[in-house]
């Protein structure tokens, strides 16, 4: 018994004796890439969840990617979609980089969400393109012939340098089944822009037609948090608070806010519905309304087809205060630490934010084009955008806008997941919404500040 | 796992006489060490060295990038779980998933064994493969083909019990269909297992019962239930040790550990706070406990098996 003890504790010394965790901090500043000599042939990968989505979104990176090629014979780039198993390939961005970092083979470029900005400079590793490539010629790259628009340009930018390049966009946007509407004695011409408006329609869609009134797609987890804040922000109330030291998701505006979302649901104007479940509902036409991203308006398109008229509005508004949209979306990130991989890589991002890039993207996809003087005659996108009346709306939404706040610190995923399920067991469980989110409130708190 | 430990304990020591004596015989003691080696040495590098890398950084802070060090906490993880209620809420329901799992990891798979002894040859052949079938289902695309099944609207589990539940969006529902899809999983492997053991009991107790007058269910009672205990008491325990792995494709497939984290159970939570959230010290130290009382689990349903099994030796 004692040599096996003794044999037990010397494996065990023997294994512990390798340590865990990283080397500190990857502090060297980056350094210029150099241009790509003209022969210099170069391989690079870019992880994208709009791979991971069947349909237009695939097919549209997929031939984009194409483009490219032609464009520079000498660059090779490799479209992947995150690894990750979630129904929403989006979830698994930061997850999924966060797993090649570890074994060592990140991504080169990644496209990934704004509220990831801190976490994909401080611990992915997003090197700043101000060093890369020089801040004028990243300035020059959101000018050009129909340049960004002002509120989307600077969403990248943490701590005065760009390191991301915001890419795609979408604002939340009311989508209508006007047939459902019509079908409910209601005129779909006038659609409902206050959350009260919003609520006797749905339940008279519900009441007469037997199908859902309205869905409000913020208040799971997988649905994030950004069009959770907007409707907070709308209410006058703030999920976080500016100095990001406290979270004030349960002070009486948000506290307000969720128990409307909460009164939806317990009225019988909103069904108890999943994300994917709602989404899925709306598109085969049994749902009034859902509040959701402009970036599902081409799946909403396509299940329209079956017979069903689908229109667009704005983000309802709590009677007498101002609508806050917020935006969600992603930037371009090069993760790459080799310099020609990290100059193929910024060829590559000002080909996909390129006016040519944004006419096939929103044409084929729905997002709304940040080079926002392109949906004006004569330009590339006017026709789409007379046939799609949506991107007006989204453009005014686009100008209002207020960013997306993102949560500091490592736990900052925790933080988020703790508040939405708070807002989930009150809206769709009917919790207690004061006291529920307080709970939540007070645990996650602590977590703003741990870390490192 | 503790169980495994035995190994290293067993090989008989040469006495030091031997030892002493000539070269050829001392090599010769080598000889089953050198046998042993590799599969001692892939233990080691795939089992005891994660479990001791599990222990140390369950006392750092860490999100496993190999660009952000790791911070000493102390105990820090192990003080948070315990403050946290999803540590404790997630106990109380793996202890459900665990209870609600049993009827199909034992009571149906012995009424069917049972019953289906009578079924000889080729169908009993058919049969079992029938009733295996589900296990050789990918759980991710059961789980899809599930989805479907349990639609609120249009799904067929709520058209054919007339109901309009909607089964992934209501916590003690989740539940429910998070237990049943497990079970329907692993039912054919149960089947098999008790079928296995039942093949292994021989007729002859159960004639010379019957030549005495005992009826067919006294015979089970008495004599082929108790003979199956060895059998009852590893499904027992596989059920206890895995169901919360059984279930965890499931979970992760149809409610996320949803909704509001009703369907979270201990495992999901291990995973979410070491991969989703990337709390490494988190999950490891979740993990840690898990494995010490697992273990105690496991120690204590051995030592019960020992003591019910009927050995017919």
């Amino acid at each position: 018994m004692k040599r096996t003890l003794a044999l037990v504790s010397t494996a065990a010394l023997l294994l512990a004796g390798c340590g865990v965790g990283g080397a500190a901090g990857d502090t060297a500043a980056t350094s210029f890439a150099p241009e790509l000599s003209p022969d210099q042939k170069v391989s690079i990968t870019l992880e994208s969840y709009n791979f991971g989505q069947a349909g237009a979104w695939s097919d549209t990176f997929t031939e984009l990617l194409g483009d490219f090629q032609k464009q520079h014979p000498t660059i090779t780039v490799t479209g992947q979609k995150p690894q990750g198993s979630s129904s929403n390939p989006a979830a698994d961005s930061v997850s999924s980089v966060q797993a090649q970092l570890a074994t060592g083979n990140p991504p080169d470029v990644a496209q990934l969400g704004f509220s990831d900005l801190d976490f994909a400079v401080g611990q992915l590793g997003a090197k700043p393109l101000d060093d890369l490539v020089g801040r004028d010629a990243v300035q020059a790259n959101f000018g050009g012939a129909h340049p960004f628009a002002p509120k989307a340009a600077t969403l990248g930018d943490l701590n005065g340098k760009t390191y991301g390049v915001p890419f795609v966009f979408s604002t939340p946007v009311l989508f209508l089944n006007a047939t459902l509407f019509k079908q409910a004695g209601l005129d779909p011409a006038k659609p409902p822009t206050t959350w009260d408006e919003v609520k006797a329609d749905a339940l008279a869609i519900a009441q007469k037609t037997g199908q859902d009134g309205a869905y409000v797609d913020c208040v799971t987890q997988s649905a994030k948090d950004w069009c959770l804040q907007s409707v907070v922000r709308s209410n006058g109330g703030h999920v976080i608070s500016d100095d990001k030291k406290t979270l004030t998701y349960a002070d009486a505006p948000a506290v307000g806010a969720i128990s409307m979302l909460q009164d939806l649901v317990t009225s019988g104007a909103s069904p108890k519905l999943t994300q994917q479940q709602a989404v899925e509902t709306f598109g085969r036409g049994d749902m009034g309304m859902i509040l959701e991203s402009s970036a599902l308006q081409g799946t909403f398109a396509k299940g329209a087809k079956a017979g069903w008229e689908l229109q667009g509005t704005g983000t309802p508004a709590f009677a007498g205060k101002p609508v806050v949209p917020t935006n969600s979306g992603a930037a371009l990130f090069v993760l790459s630490k080799d310099p020609a991989k990290q100059r193929a890589a910024w060829e590559l991002i000002q080909f996909l934010t390129s006016d040519e890039a944004y006419t096939t993207i929103s044409s084929k996809i729905g997002y709304i084009p940040l080079r926002t003087g392109l949906v004006d005659p004569p330009n590339s996108l006017a026709a789409w955008a007379a046939k799609n009346p949506l991107v007006k709306t989204n453009i005014a939404q686009l100008n209002a806008m207020e960013p997306w706040v993102s949560f500091p610190g490592t736990d900052y995923l925790q933080v988020r997941d703790g508040m939405m399920r708070a807002v989930e067991n009150v809206v769709l469980q009917g919790a207690p919404a004061q006291a529920t989110l307080a709970t939540a409130a007070q645990q996650g708190t602590p977590l703003l500040t741990a870390g490192g | 796992m503790l169980a495994t430990l035995a190994p290293v304990e067993a090989p008989p020591v040469e006495a030091p006489e031997a030892v002493r004596s000539s070269r050829p015989r001392r090599l010769g003691a080598l000889v089953p060490y050198l046998y042993l080696l590799p599969g001692l040495a892939l233990l080691a590098v795939w089992v005891y060295r994660p479990l001791t890398q599990t222990f140390q950084i369950s006392f750092v802070s860490w999100n496993l990038l190999p660009t952000s060090p790791a911070r000493p906490v102390g105990l820090a993880n192990y003080e948070r779980l315990f403050t946290l209620p999803d540590f404790g809420s997630a106990l109380g329901r793996t202890v459900v998933l665990i209870v609600g799992l049993l009827p199909f990891t034992i009571v149906v798979p012995v009424l069917v064994g049972l019953l289906a002894r009578r079924v000889r040859g080729r169908a009993a052949t058919i049969y079992q493969g029938l009733v295996f079938a589900p296990l050789l289902v990918a759980p991710v695309a059961g789980a899809a083909v599930w989805q479907w099944l349990l639609d609120p609207r249009s799904g067929a589990v709520n058209q054919v019990l007339g109901t309009t539940v909607n089964w992934l969006q209501e916590p003690g529902p989740a539940q429910l269909a998070i237990i049943v899809i497990t079970g329907w999983h692993v039912l054919g492997f149960a089947v098999l297992v008790v079928a296995a053991g039942l093949a292994g009991i021989t007729d002859d107790y159960a004639e010379a019962a019957a030549l005495d007058g005992a009826t067919r269910s006294q015979i089970t009672r008495w004599i082929t239930l108790p003979m199956l205990s060895p059998t009852l008491v590893f499904l027992l325990l596989m059920t206890v040790l895995l169901a919360a792995q059984w279930s965890f494709p499931l979970i992760d497939t149809l409610t996320h550990g949803g909704p509001a984290g009703a369907t979270t159970n201990i495992y999901y939570l291990l995973w979410d706070y070491g991969f989703h959230s990337f709390d490494a010290g988190l999950g490891a130290a979740a993990g840690v406990i898990f494995f010490v009382g697992f273990g105690v689990i496991a120690g204590g349903l051995v030592r019960l098996s020992e003591k019910v099994s009927f050995h017919d030796r």
